[in-house]
């Protein structure tokens, strides 16, 4: 099979682009620098735009806003775990503390990254499970 | 389909040598993962520390054979010239070649001692330390190759075109060079050999090696998906500088607790927490370049090597990196199964994946047609999943025996000896090694996708046979 021709290409950024970046890249603060403040500041994004924004920016507030709910409700529910394996001086903290880093937490930023790709091309993107389960 | 310049041919011969020497490092891994847990196999004929330094020997050996075979590749196309040297390029892999096989051969045949005492060690000392093991005589072979080497790129980048793409490649390449040197400075006082060996692993993995992995993922995601130069280029940009900012003074994650001023808590601390963004900025940049494409290129399995090095290069080198990069954490988990987890992740992710990645690339191309067959690919993409998901959970597994080992030998009030927290940890080591019997089964499927070819066609009887014409 040869290589396909070259596609169109277009220049013009899509409408709402820029509201979708900034929803993609606020969701990825929230988790990785600056959590809270993002956040809200996200909330602030979600509720200024959910009505009048293009649809390419409404998907992703959605889908970045329902997937930080869902990181805030995972991120209880691993205390809670911790708390009933014994607290916090116990030596399942260490274990449910890394398993959840390097499981939960970054299969929350893997999405973010594919969200922040997808709209840097000006396309929509749907979280898996985190995304579906809020719309 | 013929090559573009006709001396990109000398990097199949890199390519083939790089494949082979990764299954020998993972025949040896095979043979660590079960002496963790069955500790005489193999002694007195293969001991672990031998076992150990030719699984991580080979590793590196063949991933500068595939970095190398990636420049003999990449460079003509990049330069719109001929390699300067095609005779020189063949030269070199074989005195590369036979130094490696002879240095794997004195491992495994002569006491390390002896090595030693064989190869100069009494003029300059230079063995006996992780990852730099090699004979003095192989370190001057590689060297001399490393040198040939960069004349050969050189040369042929000063007479061609002058890309981003080639000279961010040729900075680190040239840097690969200069760090190694720090290989034959090995003081007596061992704060100061550890201080100093850092600059070659370290600077290594954490600092230009990234160079020449964004030089070639940027290369193959330039070709793949016909996006502008342009914009390929100002990602790399950010991604390397990012790289250098971090990683350099990131060093000092190493020099928590080897005798080195405290400072280095602070900027080690600071700086290596950083270190995870160039990888963050990789993997966006991956995924933005493909879902940007200009062309749907046939080679669906390269495109999936690319997006996956991007991933994998985040989740081991950045997300597993960061989990024991802070001083007081690292104060607990420095030099146990935690950091074995990281280093598995984070070769795999980073460097491996982007050697396939460009053999998944150029392979096709050398020998003559611009993707596999659709069978052969669809092997190749199952390698590259068996492959990846295993070694995932090596990872996985690995932690969790670095918790453990971190709870028991020193967090508990009556800390455990090493060895009798090693026999508490077998569960772990033995699920390692069924995973990675799991990531052997992979390669297998790999190496057997490069003779797939594609069932004939069979006509049904009776069926519409197409005119000839």
């Amino acid at each position: 099979m040869p290589v396909s021709p070259d596609l169109p290409a277009s220049d013009a950024p899509p409408p709402g682009q820029g509201i979708a970046i900034a929803a993609e890249s606020l969701y990825l603060i929230n988790l990785l620098l600056l959590p809270g403040p993002a956040f809200l500041a996200l909330l602030g994004l979600f509720f200024r735009y959910r009505r009048d924004a293009p649809p390419l920016a409404r998907i992703h507030l959605q889908q970045t806003l329902s997937a930080s709910l869902w990181a805030g409700v995972l991120l209880i529910v691993a205390n809670l775990l911790i708390v009933v394996l014994g607290g916090y001086d116990s030596g399942w903290t260490w274990v449910v503390a890394i398993l959840y880093f390097t499981t939960a937490h970054t299969t929350l930023v893997f999405f973010g990254i594919f969200g922040l790709a997808r709209a840097m091309a000006g396309q929509p993107y749907r979280y898996p499970l985190v995304g579906n389960l809020w719309s | 389909m013929q090559l573009q310049y006709k001396s990109q041919a000398v990097a199949k011969p890199y390519f083939i040598a790089a494949i082979g020497l990764f299954v020998g490092q993972i025949l040896f891994g095979l043979i660590l993962g079960l002496q963790y847990v069955v500790g005489d196999l193999l002694f007195p004929a293969i001991p672990f520390n031998i076992a150990r330094m030719v699984h991580t020997n080979l590793l590196i050996v063949w991933l500068l054979f595939g970095f190398m075979g990636a420049a003999y590749y990449l460079v003509p196309e990049e330069a719109e010239t001929e390699l300067h040297s095609p005779l020189l390029a063949h030269l070199m892999f074989w005195i590369f070649l036979v130094a490696g096989a002879l240095t794997i051969v004195g491992y495994l045949m002569v006491p390390y001692a002896s090595l030693a005492d064989m190869t100069g060690n009494n003029i300059l000392a230079t063995m006996g330390r992780e990852f730099l093991e090699q004979p003095l005589l192989t370190k001057i072979g590689i060297v001399v190759v490393a040198l040939a080497f960069l004349y050969n790129i050189g040369m042929t980048i000063l007479k061609g075109r002058k890309t981003a793409l080639s000279l961010i490649l040729l900075t680190g390449l040239v840097g690969l060079a200069v760090l190694f040197l720090f290989a034959f400075y090995n003081p007596a006082n061992l704060v100061k050999d550890k201080y100093f060996w850092w600059w070659v692993v370290h600077l290594w993995v954490e600092g230009v090696w990234e160079l020449i992995m964004a030089a070639i993922l940027g290369f193959v995601l330039l070709k793949i998906t016909g996006v502008d130069r342009e914009v390929i280029e100002k990602w790399l940009y950010v991604i390397i500088t990012m790289a250098l900012v971090t990683g350099i003074i990131g060093t000092g994650h190493h020099y928590y607790w080897i005798g080195a001023p405290g400072y280095w808590q602070w900027w080690g601390g600071i700086f290596s927490a950083m270190e995870p963004l160039p990888f963050f900025a990789m993997t966006v940049f991956c995924f933005n370049m493909v879902n940007r494409r200009r062309r749907e290129h046939p080679n669906k399995a390269a495109t999936l090597w690319a997006l996956g090095t991007g991933v994998m290069a985040f989740l081991g080198a950045g997300v597993w990196g960061f989990l024991h990069t802070l001083a007081p954490v690292n104060y607990y988990t420095h030099g146990t199964q935690i950091t074995a987890a990281h280093g598995h992740l984070a070769f795999f992710g980073a460097y491996v994946m982007v050697v396939l990645t460009i053999i998944s690339y150029a392979m096709p191309m050398l020998r003559g047609r611009e993707a596999n067959p659709e069978r052969a690919q669809v092997l190749e993409m199952w390698a590259f999943w068996l492959m990846t998901v295993s070694m995932v959970f090596i990872t996985l597994f690995l932690t969790g025996a670095g918790i453990l080992q971190v709870w028991l030998q020193r967090v508990i009030p009556d800390p455990q000896e090493f060895m009798v927290v090693q026999d508490q940890l077998a569960l772990f080591y033995w699920l390692r090694w069924i995973a990675g019997a799991v990531f052997s089964t992979g390669l297998v499927v790999y190496l057997y996708s490069f003779f797939a070819k594609d069932k004939p066609q069979t006509a049904e009887v009776g069926a519409a046979q197409p005119a000839a014409s």
